[in-house]
């Protein structure tokens, strides 16, 4: 699959895509056993959104190359411990590409960023807009991101793509601990059944 | 009190999955929570896939040339073996594992097998519980896996494998009974022998005095893979250095 096939950036969690991700976790377990052209089919696939879920996190273009470079050699060394019964192969990369680019936001504790609160929440709400209309693909995901309440949203936004802790998400949005972790949670929730995941 | 507690435990589910706990204190406690708590562990898995949706549609093409630079470094990078080898290897002190019978002629069911090991597993520290009880949920997971397989085989020097194969799960879990004793200095070692490729399943732990080795489970099966057993010098091989005394076909 070449990267430029819009089937490459397709979420594919849904009962409708199970197909999808089943290639994906039999393409793990040939990495898993040093198969090399099954690794250059899954960078293919899963590159894009690991290094676009990292660069949300990070900004940084060249900050971003790297962690993507170092979480896909990750999936290559580790793939044999995947364990497909703890959820899909998708899945285990976005969880790796997504800690590793918050390991590194709070390592390299961007301090003057946490300053400048109120723009960054303004500018990851325009970022969020723009980035999810840009195509047809995230449709489903803006929509159910629509279906939820303002501070649901704001708090998944900022949590996954903005990389804040939750306790710095309830400073942000200066709401309590308690409320935030409902929040994130009941919004979750609803998303996973807006997109039909089981 | 306790109960205000474990609800407020709960609710990280959805933190959890965003990686949104900063202290590790609270993220370890909720991590060691969730191996107790099957609704939250599934609860997180869901949650997980929405991220997952999340990172979908936050999709960009990196540049072209980080792919060249990434495939050029995994071509040049170690793997590292599955974890089930580190499970298989015995710890001493404690019999994680006791022994699973002698099943081979007989027409056992894998619910059996999974009421007897269940049955005999015994640990000395919470630490020794904990991995014991996490292989247990491993092996009893293919055990219990709809259409798991009960297969039985003679090696060449005597003994018998008896393999469960769950198919769908890509995993099987094999114990040996009767096995001739080495002599110091050499180790049974269990392989999935593959069209292309042979990677090693672990080392068949020393048999309890039943004769019978405690149960070694192994993933990753592709098709076209056999069960293999060579003897090998201590500690194992990275690839068999001996004919192989059982090569089991595993139909997946």
């Amino acid at each position: 699959m070449s990267p430029s096939d819009p089937d490459a950036s397709r979420f594919r969690a849904s009962p409708a895509d199970r197909r999808g991700e089943r290639d994906l976790n039999d393409l793990l377990i040939h990495v898993a056993r040093g198969d090399q052209d099954a690794f250059e089919q899954l960078y293919d696939r899963l590159a894009g959104p690991a290094y676009g879920v990292i660069r949300r996190v990070l900004r940084d273009p060249s900050q971003s190359e790297e962690v993507t470079q170092e979480v896909l050699l990750e999936v290559w060394r580790t793939a044999a411990r995947f364990d497909p019964a703890m959820g899909g192969a998708a899945t285990w990369v976005m969880t790796i590409a997504h800690r590793r680019a918050i390991d590194r936001v709070r390592s390299s504790v961007a301090a003057t960023e946490r300053e400048q609160k109120t723009a960054v929440v303004n500018s990851l709400r325009d970022e969020v807009a723009d980035e999810v209309e840009a195509s047809l693909d995230r449709e489903r995901v803006r929509r159910c991101l629509d279906g939820l309440t303002e501070v649901q949203r704001e708090s998944i936004t900022l949590a996954y793509y903005g990389g804040y802790s939750y306790r710095q998400v309830a400073e942000l949005l200066t709401v309590t601990l308690g409320a935030i972790k409902t929040r994130i949670r009941d919004g979750l929730i609803r998303m996973r059944d807006c997109l039909g995941v089981s | 009190m306790r109960l205000l507690f474990r609800d407020d435990l709960h609710t990280l589910t959805g933190v959890y999955a965003l990686d949104a706990i900063e202290g590790s204190a609270e993220r370890d406690r909720f991590s060691r929570h969730l191996n107790r708590c099957q609704s939250c562990s599934s609860e997180v898995r869901g949650l997980r896939e929405v991220a997952t949706a999340l990172a979908f549609a936050a999709a960009t093409e990196p540049p072209p040339e980080l792919r060249t630079q990434v495939l050029a470094a995994a071509a040049r990078t170690r793997q590292l073996p599955p974890e089930v080898n580190h499970h298989a290897v015995p710890r001493r002190g404690a019999r994680v594992w006791g022994w699973m019978p002698w099943l081979a002629g007989s027409l056992a069911t894998a619910g059996l097998v999974l009421a007897l090991v269940f049955g005999l597993i015994q640990a000395n520290t919470s630490q020794q519980l904990s991995q014991a009880r996490a292989q247990n949920q491993a092996i009893a997971a293919v055990l219990s896996a709809p259409g798991a397989r009960l297969l039985a085989a003679r090696t060449t020097s005597g003994g018998v494998a008896t393999v469960v194969l769950a198919a769908a799960k890509r995993e099987l879990v094999v114990t040996m009974a009767g096995l001739p004793p080495l002599p110091a200095g050499k180790v049974y070692q269990l392989w999935l022998i593959g069209p292309t490729k042979i990677v090693s399943a672990g080392l068949v732990p020393p048999p309890a005095s039943s004769g019978v080795t405690p149960a070694v489970l192994a993933s990753g099966i592709v098709t076209g893979d056999k069960l293999g057993l060579t003897v090998e010098p201590s500690p194992g091989s990275a690839q068999p250095t001996t004919t192989p005394i059982l090569a089991l076909p595993l139909p997946l």
